[in-house]
């Protein structure tokens, strides 16, 4: 996930000066929102743990290897995408894509997961990979790091299970995340667990309110899950391009639907 | 749509007039003062353009036999928005035509767009305020084949000439803008209203359907001559386009060349309804411009500056060529995009298809030329007889030269929303609860 710059960090600097329950109305997500930081501090821990080993089968130049560790790793990122906002820079030197760069996958500022995805599928080679794997590895530390402090406005935890869902319907439906590895189902399950999630912590906040909602979104968080199944393959799951068109529109629409319904969810909760 | 600029057109004088008698309701009262105001004040770049208030009250009804669309006169703004739909059933069918139908009733008619919690998205996009005025809007609805080929319960209903479009000579069909389950085409004075109804469908339907294509397209707007006669619309070729459209004032004629009827041999359910294709189709604008001017007009088959038939040049562009009278093609080629579509003769008329093409400009191709050409659009009762069998003859013109056509589909254009109790599609949905 990328955003501007600017705004994330701008958004940031508000968060940090309002506090984190500046609503009334977030009296009650207190409780989810410390579970959810929990759950987030485990996914990055994972993420560590992952990514060193990938980082090292990369430096070793274990090409079959860091392939295999590729995927695998990235979905415990791809589960808190969610908040990524709230650790924008970091999210672009871990997590973007070449079309953000003006030279695209020649720029030398092309950094992160999808530099070395770049390397490894479309070169078959660890060359030159070396920095940019210990640049990856530094960061993945550094959000760790910054976890434990990093204030989680319930506005943005809420928000971000749509915003995730918009950022799926807009850029990842197309399978050009992973573009070289053809791997992105592994992501969606990273992405729709993460989003879910979001939605169990608070589901008890509206679920007498909200029974018909609740139905809505399970339904459609349900229907890419049965799709995701069809697909799997040992721990993992198929390349992208064996998604039948079909199954792209199931999903494609249930991602709409997703992103349609959750976009309303902050303000089911009375969040501004 | 009037430009500031445009206000000192002598033809404003009968828009004021009419706007005047209006002046009555206080709504365009309203409007009627900024009009007044924009000659005398001085404009910031950042005011909008002086509507013309009664286009934006003005509306299609959305309610009969046929849909809307088809054979009321084009506005100034077009589109078709093509989608995959996701229905497994019956159930699921309805409910989209449903969910259709209750946005079609609304954005044609207008109204105050509902106020919502302000912690809530908001129900509609604001992109024509708090207001939705109908604008001249028209919604029309059609089916592709694959709606049909891939549901087993729906497959024995099919429209008889319904197919997947297949490539002509000419054609260098892009997968990415072509066919579809569904299209909307909608249709608008302004393309704000026409964006405006777009994103309403997709935030209405997202549960049912995916966009797969759309493209934009406008018709000139042109102010009928001194004698009060309206010329017909120039493409981008630079000539009028759609001189010889059978008249769709014609009740008769509609029935004869747009509308399915009962004697057609198509579904039941199907009566009411029209065979809708439509071909995105680019023109080699530059190369065009560097064609001699005797020789476009000869290619075309008209003069360029008035329309009027080779044959009669001093003539009119509704002046009937006679080809009789040249059979050896001097005046007119033979090969003539005009003489090879319509022969003017009787058996060409069993051929007559009712053409609403918009001009299309989208932007620059990887090469460095202007990707520009024809939203075209075109009506009638036998996909066979109509469009089919006219491209054929035009297979291997010399147009071809300055035309590729790139994208589109055929589709079924429902039977109309017959009353306020009805929906789109019902018959069809009848249909497939009976089989």
């Amino acid at each position: 996930m990328r955003i501007c710059g600017l705004v994330g960090a701008t958004a940031l600097t508000l968060i940090l000066s309002s506090g984190a329950f500046a609503q009334e109305a977030s009296l009650d997500l207190v409780e989810p929102i410390a579970e959810y930081k929990i759950y987030v501090s485990e996914q990055v821990a994972k993420l560590v743990e992952d990514t060193t080993a990938f980082t090292a089968a990369v430096k070793a130049g274990e090409v079959d290897k860091a392939k295999a560790l590729f995927a695998p790793t990235r979905v415990s990122y791809e589960a808190i995408e969610p908040i990524a906002e709230l650790f924008s820079d970091l999210d672009v030197s871990i997590d973007s894509r070449a079309d953000d760069y003006e030279k695209a996958e020649a720029d030398p500022e092309f950094p992160g997961f999808h530099r070395i995805e770049y390397g490894l599928w479309e070169k078959n080679s660890t060359e030159g990979l070396a920095p940019v794997a210990d640049k990856l590895l530094a960061d993945v530390k550094a959000l760790e790091g910054r976890i434990a402090s990093l204030t989680f406005p319930p506005e943005k935890v809420v928000g971000g299970a749509a915003v995730l869902m918009e950022e799926v319907a807009a850029t990842k439906i197309s399978g050009e995340e992973d573009r070289y590895s053809h791997t992105d189902l592994w992501d969606f399950r990273g992405n729709f667990d993460g989003a879910r999630k979001i939605v169990e912590l608070v589901r008890p906040l509206i679920a007498a309110k909200e029974a018909d909602f609740l139905k809505t979104v399970d339904a459609n968080f349900n229907t890419v899950d049965t799709t995701l199944v069809k697909y799997e393959d040992g721990e993992g799951y198929v390349a992208y391009d064996k998604l039948s068109e079909d199954d792209r529109k199931v999903l494609a629409a249930a991602v709409n639907t997703l992103a349609e319904d959750l976009s309303t969810l902050r303000g089911k909760l009375g969040l501004d | 749509m009037l430009d500031p600029k445009d206000l000192r057109r002598p033809s404003l004088s009968l828009d004021r007039r009419r706007l005047l008698k209006g002046l009555g309701a206080t709504a365009i009262g309203g409007s009627f003062a900024g009009v007044a105001k924009a000659e005398t004040l001085h404009h910031s770049v950042a005011d909008a353009p002086v509507a013309n208030a009664t286009n934006q009250i003005d509306s299609v009804p959305c309610l009969g036999v046929h849909q809307a669309g088809i054979v009321n006169a084009r506005p100034a703004n077009g589109m078709v928005a093509s989608f995959d739909v996701l229905a497994k059933d019956a159930g699921e069918l309805e409910t989209l035509f449903r969910d259709l139908t209750a946005r079609i009733a609304f954005l044609t008619v207008g109204g105050p767009v509902p106020v919502l919690d302000p912690k809530l998205p908001p129900a509609d996009s604001g992109l024509l305020g708090p207001m939705v005025r109908p604008d001249n809007l028209t919604i029309t609805v059609s089916l592709g084949a694959s709606l049909f080929d891939e549901r087993p319960w729906l497959a024995p209903l099919k429209p008889k000439h319904l197919q997947r479009m297949t490539r002509f000579s000419n054609d260098a069909l892009d997968a990415e803008i072509c066919h579809g389950d569904l299209t909307v085409q909608i249709c608008a004075n302004t393309q704000d209203t026409t964006i405006h109804a777009l994103r309403d469908i997709i935030k209405a339907s997202s549960r049912q359907m995916i966009l797969k294509w759309k493209q934009e397209g406008n018709v000139p707007v042109i102010t009928p001559g001194p004698d009060g006669r309206a010329e017909s619309a120039r493409n981008f070729l630079g000539f009028r386009d759609g001189t010889a459209n059978p008249n769709s004032s014609d009740a008769t004629e509609m029935d004869r060349v747009v509308w399915v009827g009962p004697e057609d041999g198509e579904p039941v359910w199907a009566v009411g309804g029209s065979y809708q294709v439509v071909r995105i189709i680019r023109n080699f604008v530059e190369r065009w411009d560097r064609t001699p001017f005797g020789e476009q007009e000869r290619i075309i088959g008209r003069t360029k500056m008035s329309g009027a038939p080779l044959d009669r040049r001093d003539g009119h562009e509704f002046d009937v060529p006679d080809y009789a009278a040249d059979p050896e093609g001097k005046a007119t080629p033979l090969d003539a995009h005009i003489r090879l579509a319509n022969a003017r003769d009787e058996a060409s008329k069993a051929h007559t298809i009712l053409r609403r093409p918009f001009n299309y400009s989208n932007g620059v191709t990887r090469s460095g030329q202007l990707d520009q050409g024809l939203l075209f659009i075109c009506y009638q009762a036998n996909l066979e007889r109509g469009f089919i069998t006219v491209q054929r003859k035009l297979n291997g013109e010399p147009l071809e030269e300055y035309l590729k056509p790139v994208g589109g589909g055929y589709f079924y254009t429902l039977p109309g929303i017959r009353d306020a109790s009805d929906y789109l599609g019902s018959s069809l949905i009848a249909a497939a609860r009976g089989a």
